[in-house]
């Protein structure tokens, strides 16, 4: 016995109905939440501070991450977090949770901040040290209490970094800050513990340096005549 | 499921709204803190050294306009290679708190009231005038510092003991650096270290005696563990008498009982001859053996006088002596296993390793300081462990310039800038460089600065001017000498930055330039000299140490001394100071070569820095083809027999507790200038009392509850902390110093060590009680 077209057409819908009800959910949810790959990148050891000693180890380190985790957005960190915990653009931002003395002086904060991953504790992702070849970490980054200022201070600092200022329309946009210590572009502008404004949009790209160049206070070229 | 497309959705929301925030306000801040300039972040950077400890850490700092508005390190300078600590990052800071010292203060019905700057200037000169005429030319004095720029100490030292004629000349160093200079000078007969920090990525083994490295000098701690990392072999011993940040990063954490490391580094020398780790060949060509007085006395008293005498001995002689010191025996003494100091011995003597050791404030500050450098000398020169890369006995400083300002251009009363004031020969180069009559120079060493404060006290010194240090936090046994320099008839000058304890006992206050708001330079721990431009302008009437001392010279006539214009003085003070060191020992960079690089070693020989001196492979002043320790006569290294000697002052009955001072990362010395960074100071905002968990169980003590801490001197209640950073053993309790409001010097005792006059900070006798 035959079935009509119709009737074929109408079974078709029918499972493809089932499986729009059953997988777009997944779909969606997927979209809001973490998976565990997300959470956890490969550290290999830089030699120096800068992309152009250290490229190789940053290329490793950067073949060596989960496509998911290269897609990772689920932080809700955002640039005001990030600029608040530091006193000028560049400035080691000092620890925004408790530290137990009990740790070492070294080696505890690379145990989450080496590689990423999630804290149950702070129910957060954690970003990632661009510079994991420094172990004494509490020689920069050290804990606040909420004391009074001992006296006022008229501190002033530059401007921070326009996001997404090209030169061009669509061009890609030249690097704002200073790398030194900070030439890992992975480490800070991809991942789920990054903040979201300045994590790049095609994460799955690694030689972010093809594209963006440092940015100096140089003025025009010109020749010497 | 397509990851491409989930990202994309969520970027693009994320990159429009970021996009529009751009869009919307250009240029806007973030931060936590106002901008210097809405238009742009463009800096530019300039060097300069840091200004906190003697490190020596290369600074480049971000300025924008007429403002410093960043750090980072300089990645051009050897010392630290880009990296800095959270007060170097910060450091740029202390320039501008709310508070800063602008205008001259004169003392006026009790109060200090703004004065125009040359009324000041003139009513310093007119004041030291009056006091030499009416009670003789010691009867005035002046009190500096480590952290003086080199060109401060040199016209200090000009005016004070080329003009005016007295020795009257100390500065806080020695109470930071005394041992160790009296350590080389007895061991080696010239001052500052043989090594530099290169020995750090070539050592196989440190030891650290008495220095917790990871908070005082956390840059070179780094540099330490990034050789420990590559190398994978290397090996870190903490030797201490409490637990602290260094001694958890350490292989091995080994702890001592408070002055016992004299006995411990005698048997580690026991054990090298036991086991034949003897370097025969070097000892017999490069060492010989000497003994001094013993029983020496610790200084508590008035008038204190000593004199060492060296008697030389052969080396049955020091054999014997050193049979007292068995590991078991100074297992009893030291509280350390005699299977750790043979395992400390092991790592002397073991050929195939090359040993480090660092030492700083644990072996100066001690009532038997230059005994304690002595013997460390010693566990290298036995295996002749030094002068070459990676083996170093290595004293560290605390002070940016106390090499730069302090040692090499001598402003201690028994010193010139090349050589003693009791030497014809030295007196005669003085006096010819300075162009003063030889006689001006007096030959005779007046106070080291205990015995100073002391006679401020008794009224023989009746005038003193205290340039960047806070003395009323840091002298010991502080009550004495507040009450002294408040007294009826005394006359006191500090020259600042900011209000202080010292500041509130002023009779005039000089507002100073700091650090980058005036040329200068600075030395530090491994004979670097550094420069430093004026990176921004001084605010008010600021005025740079140098530019403060020439003013008040050139008022009491002095002109003739003082010629130089205000647009090149450092450069000209710098190259007729650099006249006193020419010598291949000693000599100093071309004004042209500091300004352009980001720090020099000295010797500084035909274009050439020296990294290991005594060497002649090295050296350009060693003879031979090996070493040659040309600061002594007999061109040897000398070995001491340095007896145990107990502390001063011991736990007992009734004062049942050790007390230890000392830093902590995040402060510098008093902090009168880290206390005013917001991160540092909400870090750690108040000093405290760390004790040893048992003790503080047994008399009900908890976290943060309040402690009063005594002594026979005076007493402060503070903070308990318990399990904190540092955890001192049981016995034993440890206070930092940076805060004003607990002066834990009131409680600390004045006894020094006998040859150097440098107090010993880390050993009295305390009581705690709950309060």
């Amino acid at each position: 016995m035959m079935e009509n077209s119709e009737q074929k057409m109408g079974k078709v819908f029918l499972v493809f109905a089932g499986i729009c009800i059953v997988v777009l959910p997944l779909i969606v949810f997927s979209a809001f939440s973490f998976e565990s790959d997300e959470g956890e990148t490969v550290v290999v050891k830089t030699g120096g501070d800068d992309f152009d000693q250290s490229g190789e180890a940053i290329f490793i380190n950067y073949d060596q991450l989960s496509r998911e985790y290269l897609a990772g957005t689920s932080t809700g960190r955002t640039l005001s977090d990030y600029y608040d915990r530091r006193q000028y653009p560049g400035s080691p931002p000092y620890i925004p949770h408790k530290v137990e003395e009990a740790d070492l002086a070294q080696v505890e904060c690379l145990a989450c901040h080496a590689r990423g991953g999630w804290s149950e504790e702070l129910k957060m992702h954690t970003p990632i040290t661009p510079h994991p070849e420094q172990t004494a970490c509490r020689q920069c980054h050290i804990e606040q209490t909420d004391a009074k200022l001992f006296v006022d201070i008229d501190w002033m600092s530059v401007t921070t970094p326009r996001l997404g200022r090209s030169d061009l329309p669509g061009a890609p946009p030249p690097i704002p800050h200073e790398l030194q210590m900070r030439g890992n572009c992975i480490a800070c502008h991809v991942g789920p513990g990054t903040v979201a404004a300045i994590r790049v949009e095609h994460p799955s790209r690694g030689n972010c340096r093809q594209c963006h160049v440092a940015e100096t206070n140089a003025g025009l070229f010109s020749r010497n005549n | 499921m397509s990851i491409t497309r989930r990202s994309f959705i969520k970027t693009l929301a994320l990159n429009s709204a970021a996009a529009a925030a751009a869009t919307l306000f250009p240029g806007i801040s973030f931060g936590a803190w106002k901008n210097v300039d809405q238009s742009s972040g463009a800096m530019q950077w300039k060097k300069t050294p840091c200004r906190f400890c003697g490190t020596g850490c290369g600074l480049l700092v971000g300025v924008a306009g007429e403002r410093a508005v960043a750090v980072k390190g300089d990645p051009n300078c050897t010392v630290n290679k880009g990296l800095c600590c959270v007060k170097g990052y910060h450091s740029v800071q202390i320039l501008y708190g709310k508070d800063r010292v602008t205008k001259a203060l004169v003392r006026k019905n009790g109060k200090l009231v703004e004065t125009p700057l040359n009324e000041a200037l003139d009513l310093v000169a007119s004041k030291m005038q009056e006091t030499i005429k009416n009670h003789g030319k010691d009867s005035v004095a002046m009190y500096g510092s480590g952290q003086w720029s080199i060109t401060d100490g040199y016209v200090s030292s000009k005016l004070f003991k080329g003009c005016i004629g007295t020795n009257n000349l100390e500065a806080n160093a020695r109470l930071c650096m005394a041992s160790a200079v009296t350590g080389f000078l007895t061991s080696f007969g010239l001052d500052e270290p043989m090594g530099c920090y290169d020995d750090m990525d070539h050592a196989d083994v440190f030891i650290t005696w008495g220095n917790n490295m990871a908070e005082m000098h956390p840059v070179l701690f780094s540099r330490m563990l990034a050789n420990r990392k590559t190398k994978g072999h290397v090996k870190i011993i903490d030797f201490a008498t409490r637990t602290t940040r260094t001694s958890q990063a350490a292989d091995k954490s080994i702890l001592f009982r408070p002055q016992t490391d004299l006995a411990v580094a005698n048997a580690i020398c026991y054990e090298i001859f036991r086991n034949d780790w003897v370097n025969w060949n070097f000892v017999n060509k490069h060492v010989s053996f000497h003994k001094g007085k013993t029983n020496i006395g610790y200084g508590t008293e008035d008038h204190f006088k000593f004199q060492d005498k060296a008697e030389t001995v052969d080396l049955e002689t020091y054999k014997t002596f050193l049979e007292d010191y068995t590991p078991e025996k100074v297992e009893k003494i030291s509280g350390v296993s005699a299977e750790d100091i043979r395992y400390l011995a092991s790592l002397y003597g073991d050929p195939d390793k090359k040993v480090t050791s660092f030492w700083c404030m644990g072996m100066n500050q001690h009532t038997r300081g230059t005994w304690i450098n002595n013997l460390v000398y010693n566990c290298h020169l036995l295996v002749g462990k030094i002068s070459t890369p990676g083996n170093s006995p290595f004293s560290l400083t605390g002070q940016p310039s106390a090499c730069g300002t302090v040692r090499e251009v001598g402003t201690l009363t028994h010193k010139l800038p090349h050589g003693v004031v009791m030497k014809e020969g030295a007196r005669k180069m003085a006096a010819k460089i300075w162009d003063v009559p030889v006689e001006n120079i007096d030959p005779k060493p007046t106070y080291h600065t205990v015995e100073m404060f002391r006679a401020l006290d008794r009224g023989d010194i009746r005038f003193m001017w205290i340039q960047v240090t806070n003395p009323m936090v840091t002298m010991p046994n502080l009550n004495r000498y507040r009450n002294g320099a408040e007294k009826e008839g005394r006359f006191v000058v500090v020259s600042e930055i900011y209000p202080t304890p010292t500041y509130d006992v002023a009779d005039v206050v000089l507002p100073s330039a700091l650090w980058i708001e005036r040329e200068g330079f600075f030395g530090n721990s491994e004979r670097r000299t550094q420069h430093n431009e004026q990176i921004i302008p001084m605010p008010g009437d600021c005025m740079s140490n140098t530019w403060q001392i020439i003013e008040v010279a050139r008022r009491m006539g002095y002109k003739k001394q003082f010629p130089w214009p205000e647009e090149t003085y450092i450069e000209d003070s710098w190259n007729e100071y650099i006249q006193f060191h020419d010598s291949p020992k000693h000599r100093m960079a071309p004004y042209n070569d500091l300004k352009a690089r980001s720090g020099i070693q000295w010797p500084f020989v035909d274009g050439m820095e020296t990294k290991w001196r005594y060497n002649a492979k090295y050296d350009p002043a060693a003879e031979g083809d090996d070493f040659d320790f040309y600061g002594k006569p007999d061109r040897r290294a000398w070995i001491w027999l340095r007896p145990y000697e107990p502390a001063a002052e011991s736990p007992d009955s009734e004062y049942p507790f050790w007390l230890n001072t000392g830093r902590i990362l995040e402060h510098w010395h008093t902090g009168s200038m880290t206390r005013r960074v917001p991160i540092l100071h909400r870090a750690a905002p108040e000093s405290y009392v760390e004790i040893n968990p048992d003790d503080a169980s047994r008399m009900g003590i908890t976290n943060g509850m309040k402690v009063k801490v005594s002594s026979r001197r005076g007493s402060v209640v503070m903070k308990a902390s318990i399990n904190g950073r540092g955890r001192p053993p049981m016995g034993m309790v440890f206070v930092p110093f940076f805060d004003e409001s607990y002066l834990i010097n009131e409680v600390t005792l004045d006894a020094f060590c006998p040859i150097s006059k440098q107090p010993d900070y880390k050993k009295c006798a305390v009581k705690l009680e709950r309060v």
